[in-house]
This record gives C-alpha cells, sequence and structure tokens, in this order.
C-alpha cells in the first residue's frame, strides 16, 4: 500500500496540478482557461525538454548513487563551443551539435573518473567542476555571446514534425526510450541500480564498478551537450550563461519523480513527471500571475517535501523489517 | 523464592507488520539474577519481541510489566528510564567518538558551573576504570571506528552494563568474539546476575547457553512454542521445537573422488595482516580454516579473491596462474566468495531476490543486449527450490528476509555463476538451524559434482562436521593442518589459541 502510494504519488500530483490550474484560472482570475490550449502545452514540453533530457542521465546518475552539479554549467560550456564550432565552420550545424555533444560527454567522462579514480566524493568533485566548466565557458568566449550563427542553427529548438510535435518533444520522448530500456532491461540498467544499493555488494559480485560508473556520467555528460546544443539554437546564439542553476531543476525532477539521493531507487518514467511537475507548476505559476520568486520558493519546497517523503518511506520500511 | 514478583514479565504480547503477524500471545518471564535464553530460528521473532521491549516497536497486544508495575513505552527513551538496555547484533556506536565517549553518550559527567562543560577528565577515568574492571584490554581514549569488531563489541556491552538497572538484553553478543573474550563476557554475566539483573541472552550456540543458561523461552513463528528451566529438554528436543520438526543430521556425509588441485595457494603475503600462505584445494574436497577473530582469515580468503589483493605470493586456479587483482577477474575465472559481512559486502538490500541471486552472472541472461526476463524468474524459481528458500517470491526485496534465506540467495548466486571454487566465510553466521542444514547439504552436494570449497568459519563442529582438512591461522600465519576426521576441538583450540603475554 505504502509502496503504491509512493509509485504513484508524483502521477497524481501531476493530475491534480493540471485540474486545479485551468479551475483556478475559471473561477478565481474569471478568464477562460488558457492552461488547456494546445499551445500551451506544447509551450511546456518546449520548455521542459531541455531539462527533461539532462534528467534522463541524472536518473542514472542518481540511480547508481551519484549526483552531478556540474551539468548546468556544460551547458554552458557546449552551447558556447558548439557555437564556436558552427561559426567556424561557416555554418555546418550538424557538426556543431556533434561538437557540443562529444565536449559534454568528455566533461562527464572527467567527472567520473575524477570520482572513482580519485575516489572523492561526487558532491564535491562537481561541485569544482561545476565552477570550472563554467569559467571555462566565460573564459573561451571571453564571456560575450557566441554570435554570427546561421538560421538553421534554430531549427533544433524551433521546428515542428508534421507541423505540430516539436522537435525538442520528439527528443525528449526518444531519449526516455532508450534509458528506460537500458535502465530496465540492460546490463548496464542492472548493474546501476545494483552498485546505488551497495556498491561494495556490487563490487564482491564481480562487477566493474568503477567503469560502469564512468559510463554513467559520460552518458550523463553527453545529454548536457546535447541540452547545450538545444539552448543554442532556442536563441541563436551561443551563451556562455546558458544553462545556470538548471542542475537544481534537473536533480529536483529525478527526486521529485521518485529517486533516491542515497541510490538504488528511481526510473524513466517518474524523472519525466518529475519534471513535467515542474514545468507545469511554472507554467501555472505564469497563467495565474503568480510572482516568479514565489515559484521558486514553491519549486523548492517541493523538492524538500519530496526528499522528506522519500525518507520517511525509508524508516517506515527499515522499522517494518525486525 | 518460587513467589516473588519477576523483574521482567511480558505478557500476551502480539505484533503484525503490513498484516504479517510476526508475534502471537506471546509471554515470557525474567526473574532477577537469572540468565534468560531466548532461542528460536531467525525470523522467529526474537529480535521484534526484544525492540518492542526496547521501545522501537509498539505491541499491538499485550503488556509489559518491570517488577510487577505495567509499563508503556512509547520510545527507547522510556524503556532505558526503565533500566531495560540492550545490545543489539547490529552495533549501535558512533564511530568518530571515543570509547569512553560512546559508553557515556547521553550522560557524561559534567563540570559544575555556566557552561556545564563535558568533564572529559573524569569521563576517561570512569570508562578506564569500568574496562579494566571488566577485563576488557580497550583503550578508551581511542575512536570507536579504529577497533575491531570484537573490541566494538566489547563496548557495546560495557555501554548496555552501564545503563541496565533491571533487564538486559545481549541479542548473538559472541558472534564476532574470541574464545577467550566470550570467557570474559560470561565472568561479567554472572557477575551482574550477582548484582540482582535478569539477562536476557540470545544467540544460536546451544553449547554457548549451556554454560550460563537458567531458564529458556524457545520462539517459533511468533509463537512461544516452549517455557522452562534450561536443561529441563535435551538439545533434541529443543532443536524440535526450534524448526517444528526432526533434524536428524546436521551434517549430512557425503561422497566424493577427490580429484586435481583446483586452487593453489603460494607465500601468499600481506604484512603485517598475513605472510607466508600455502595451501592447495582439490576437486571435491572441503578445506576448512580455523583460528580466532583476527588471526586473518577473512583477509586471506578475500586476497585470494582480490577483493583486498596481497602484496605477495601466487594463485593458481586449475593450474593458472591468476592476478588476483579485482573481484570481476577472479569471478571471470570461477571463484565465488560468499563474504563473512552479508550486510555489507553481499546483498543489495532493497532490491529483488532474484536480482540478487543473478547479480554475478547478468551476462548469460542477455540476448541481444536485453535482459530476457523470462529466464531470470526461471533460474530464481530454480533457486528458490533447491536451497528452500522462504518466503518463494522472487520480486520481494531480500532486505525484507531472514539470516538465512539471505545466506541462501548469496549462496544461489554463485552457483548461478557457475563457480568452480567457493570461498565461503562464515557461511552460517546468523544462520538458523534448519537454513544451516540446508547450506551443508549443498555444500556436500557441490563437493560430489567436483567443486573445491574453502571453508572459514569460527563454529568448531561446523568444521568438523563439513571439512576434510582443517588448516589453522594464527596471527597471520597457517600453523598447523589437521585432518579434520582425526581430530579435536580442543586439539584446534591448542593451535590456534594465541599465547598470551
Amino acid at each position: 500500500m505504502q509502496e503504491l502510494l509512493k509509485r504513484f504519488l508524483p502521477f497524481i500530483s501531476l493530475l491534480v496540478l493540471c485540474l486545479l490550474i485551468p479551475l483556478c484560472e475559471y473561477f478565481v482570475l474569471g478568464n477562460d482557461p488558457k492552461f488547456i490550449t494546445a499551445g500551451n502545452l506544447a509551450a511546456i514540453f518546449r520548455q521542459t525538454a531541455v531539462i527533461s533530457i539532462m534528467a534522463m542521465g541524472m536518473t542514472m546518475v542518481i540511480v547508481a548513487g551519484g549526483i552531478d552539479l556540474s551539468v548546468g554549467s556544460i551547458v554552458g560550456l557546449t552551447a558556447v563551443v558548439g557555437s564556436m564550432s558552427m561559426v567556424a565552420t561557416g555554418g555546418a550545424v550538424l557538426p556543431g551539435i556533434a561538437v557540443a555533444i562529444i565536449v559534454g560527454a568528455v566533461c562527464g567522462l572527467i567527472n567520473g573518473t575524477a570520482i572513482t579514480g580519485l575516489k572523492i566524493p561526487a558532491f564535491i568533485v562537481t561541485l569544482g567542476a561545476m565552477g570550472i566548466y563554467r569559467g571555462l565557458g566565460l573564459y573561451i568566449s571571453e564571456g560575450n555571446a557566441v554570435v554570427g550563427l546561421p538560421q538553421s542553427a534554430g531549427y533544433l529548438s524551433e521546428l515542428n514534425l508534421l507541423k505540430v510535435i516539436p522537435v525538442p518533444l520528439l527528443l525528449v520522448v526518444a531519449i526516455a526510450l532508450v534509458v528506460h530500456f537500458a535502465l530496465s532491461q540492460m546490463r548496464l540498467g542492472r548493474y546501476c541500480y545494483a552498485i546505488g544499493s551497495n556498491i561494495e555488494a556490487a563490487r564482491y559480485a564481480g562487477i566493474n564498478v568503477w567503469r560502469y560508473q564512468i559510463g554513467y556520467y559520460t552518458i550523463l555528460g553527453a545529454l548536457s551537450g546535447l541540452a547545450g546544443a538545444i539552448e543554442t539554437s532556442r536563441t541563436v546564439t551561443g551563451q556562455p550563461n546558458a544553462g545556470e542553476t538548471y542542475e537544481l531543476n534537473v536533480i529536483a525532477s529525478v527526486v521529485i519523480g521518485g529517486g533516491s539521493l542515497s541510490g538504488g531507487q528511481g526510473t524513466v518514467v517518474g524523472t519525466i513527471i518529475g519534471s513535467l511537475i515542474m514545468g507545469v507548476l511554472a507554467n501555472g505559476g505564469n497563467l495565474l500571475q503568480i510572482s516568479p520568486f514565489i515559484q521558486k520558493i514553491v519549486i523548492g519546497a517541493v523538492i524538500v517535501l519530496a526528499v522528506t517523503f522519500d525518507e520517511y518511506q525509508r524508516r517506515r520500511l527499515n522499522n517494518a523489517e525486525g | 523464592m518460587s513467589e516473588k514478583i519477576p523483574a521482567l514479565e511480558m505478557r500476551g504480547i502480539g505484533k503484525s507488520f503490513a498484516g504479517n503477524q510476526v508475534l502471537a500471545n506471546v509471554t515470557l518471564t525474567a526473574q532477577s539474577g537469572e540468565v534468560l535464553a531466548l532461542i528460536g530460528e531467525n525470523g522467529a521473532g526474537k529480535s521484534t519481541l526484544m525492540k518492542i521491549l526496547a521501545g522501537v516497536h509498539h505491541p499491538d497486544s499485550g503488556e509489559i510489566l518491570i517488577d510487577g508495575q505495567r509499563r508503556n513505552f512509547e520510545r527507547p527513551a522510556d524503556a532505558l528510564a526503565a533500566g531495560i538496555a540492550m545490545i543489539y547484533q547490529e552495533l549501535s556506536l558512533a564511530p568518530h567518538l571515543t570509547v569512553a565517549e560512546n559508553i557515556f553518550l547521553g550522560r557524561e559527567p559534567r563540570r559544575g558551573g555556566l557552561l556545564k562543560a563535558i568533564d572529559s577528565r573524569r569521563l576517561n577515568a570512569e570508562a578506564r576504570r569500568l574496562l579494566e574492571d571488566y577485563g576488557f584490554r580497550i583503550d578508551p581514549q581511542i575512536p570507536v571506528g579504529r577497533l575491531s569488531a570484537a573490541d566494538r563489541q566489547l563496548v557495546e556491552i560495557t555501554r548496555a552494563i552501564v545503563e541496565a538497572r533491571r533487564v538486559i538484553v545481549m541479542d548473538e553478543p559472541t558472534s564476532s568474539l574470541t574464545t577467550h573474550e566470550v570467557e570474559e563476557l560470561f565472568r561479567l554475566i554472572r557477575d551482574l546476575k550477582r548484582r540482582g539483573l535478569a539477562i536476557i541472552f540470545i544467540s544460536h550456540r546451544i553449547e554457548e547457553l549451556e554454560e550460563i543458561a537458567d531458564r529458556m523461552t524457545i520462539l517459533r513463528d511468533g509463537v512461544a512454542v516452549f517455557n522452562g528451566d534450561w536443561g529441563s529438554i535435551s538439545t533434541d528436543e529443543m532443536i524440535r521445537h526450534m524448526a517444528g520438526r526432526e533434524l536428524k543430521e546436521i551434517f549430512p556425509p557425503r561422497q566424493t573422488t577427490i580429484g586435481e588441485v583446483r586452487l593453489r595457494v603460494s607465500n601468499l603475503s600481506r604484512p603485517p595482516v598475513f605472510s607466508g600462505i600455502n595451501f592447495d584445494v582439490r576437486a571435491g574436497e572441503v578445506v576448512g580454516i580455523a583460528g580466532l577473530a583476527g588471526a586473518g582469515r577473512t583477509e586471506v580468503v578475500e586476497a585470494i579473491f582480490g577483493a583486498q589483493p596481497a602484496s605477495g605470493g601466487e594463485i593458481e586456479l586449475n593450474g593458472e596462474r591468476i592476478s588476483s587483482s579485482s573481484p570481476s577477474l577472479a569471478v571471470d575465472k570461477g571463484l565465488g566468495l560468499l563474504t563473512e559481512d552479508r550486510k555489507r559486502t553481499g546483498l543489495c538490500l532493497n532490491l529483488s531476490l532474484s536480482t540478487n541471486i543473478t547479480l554475478a552472472n547478468v551476462g548469460s541472461m542477455l540476448k541481444n543486449l536485453r535482459l530476457q526476463a523470462k529466464s531470470e524468474l526461471k533460474t530464481t524459481q530454480g533457486y528458490i527450490e533447491k536451497l528452500n528458500i522462504r518466503p518463494p517470491f522472487p520480486a520481494m526485496p531480500v532486505g525484507r528476509m531472514s539470516g538465512g534465506n539471505q545466506q541462501k540467495s548469496l549462496l544461489a548466486r554463485w552457483l548461478f555463476a557457475g563457480s568452480k571454487v567457493f570461498l565461503l566465510d562464515e557461511p552460517t553466521r546468523g544462520v538458523d538451524v534448519a537454513a544451516r542444514s540446508e547450506i551443508y547439504r549443498e555444500v556436500n552436494s557441490l563437493a560430489e559434482s567436483g567443486a573445491a570449497i574453502v571453508m572459514v568459519s569460527s563454529d568448531l563442529p561446523e568444521l568438523l562436521g563439513m571439512a576434510d582438512r582443517i588448516l589453522i591461522m594464527r596471527r597471520g600465519q597457517m600453523v598447523a593442518e589437521l585432518a579434520a576426521r582425526e581430530t579435536t576441538q580442543e586439539e584446534i583450540l591448542k593451535y590456534a589459541a594465541v599465547e598470551e603475554g
């Protein structure tokens, strides 16, 4: 019963929000509900796409018992490097996107290697990396936005497939399917849960723990690079400040979706719902004309609530073991 | 004498977790100045009953009386205030605090004045006096995290004794202690009896209870099936009460043909922990390793497995020299290590039984990168049946199973991994009698099928019953090799004991 509640709580919360917001619009503000229009829903997906993509990778890292605070900075760095490559090659967009993804993967690889090789807590390593990557992006771009990108750079975020489905949404769905499959049905995913549940037990079972851990960080890095490319596309410039504070939203998506910061728990479906909850909260807040500052407070409180609930569940289970 | 009010009475205690009845109408009495042995298999409800006494859990029904007074424990502090102290199986000390700080945690002697600062000098002096009184050789000023498991257990005991005024509960206090330390503990318990405390002693080792128990309560499936004086029934009857069935033979015989050498260890060393370790194990053979706690037995098998690599020496598997630098290499070569501490280095507690069983051989269930759920389920069900794992639910988190079933699931892991050489480190620690005999039966059938088995154990009857040869370690050295059939516990102890002074 408790477990069912835990599993469905994020989903129920999302449903409640989706009902509450249009009702408030209608009865409190006296407007026609804008929330449920196709345009608004598409906007929510578009706005949450970047966070969702990164949260897929973060789900792996968190399930494996790690964390990565540097993802927002990777977005900034790869936005700069990717768009510089586009400018340097005279407008080659696809290679530029590839550069962003590769640079992101390298950043993740470095994080993973430092964490496993130096045996330093992930929190500390990636806190440092957060400063390093952000500083690197600012240094390379001299603090200015990279301009002069071709118009086609905007396609990645603006284009709609069949005129209705935004490309970022398509990417989210594709990546979610792949990561879901990996986590639930591949060796990579099985080891992910095992390592997060008990890293020593995983090692004694003969799992090459460090190799897999580095892998999860690298995948997260690559996805953050893709996020950097999408951010570039949104503004058709390479902003060194892109992705600032994204790490918070990304981690919050995983945690609200049932991922446990102590590892061994978390699902792709949960994370998607988590990031939608965050997106709907922000969107609804705007529609209901709630100050964005208040929204920040609410989102912070939701994160604390989600972690509290997770802890409370764990304690109940531990006590019941007798 | 017989009409005195018991120090502790638990009447009609019932408790359910999530619809599972764990205890039903359990009654237990402990008199002042007596040792009550609480025995039963894992999962019989002993720990739950004691957690109710400690105020950790609340009973659904029943009442607790201390010296005839009805008491209600809302939280652990209430039980403590009523003079009840616990020594838990799982250690509950703060590793960064010193021995003395742990012993007096929450009751530190204070200096006068406004600040009421902790009086460290008195704290350390009192801790030192206590430890010396009890005959424990432990420096009160070093952090608990630096102590061995056995010493930590002794600190825990000391702390409980300081807290206890009426009742002291010891939940398998001897599992990590050496023979000598167990003697000290028993001396202490006799002293506590004289002081009028009621002692509840939980243990799996009947031989050990023989020495100190006055009365016993036997639990089976949450019901107290026997209450009476120690010695009023035979050991066989006790086992029958615990298991609910006859256990004809704990150590079944096996028919093996000893084959060629599977594992050869030459001059394996990691000073100062162990050095110059030489032995070999043949197909079909069970080789026991005996020794006191701290003799280096666990370290040797962990070195063979590559979990903590040795600094020198050679390991040959099936005549092929292997570099054992990591467990993943060892597992690839057909080694399996059933570790001494299943919660720390064995199980992923929140993951399912089937995930835990298949963890060391996930590759064999892959087809085009995809885990075959059906073959995993079938594999798991096969081992559930083969090893009689209870409850038989492949999707159940293994952390909710009893110690014996957890151990069986780990044995299943190495069976499924297709190991040829099994290193079993304390394979039956904290495992109940029924599960033990199932593990023994499986070890025998492994030997019969040509596997080579190394069995580290502190349980000498187990080694004598299971091993072909027994190697004895003392202070990191291999000091003797005895044929199990021709030796005795006394002879093994003579070699294993560390000369004092």
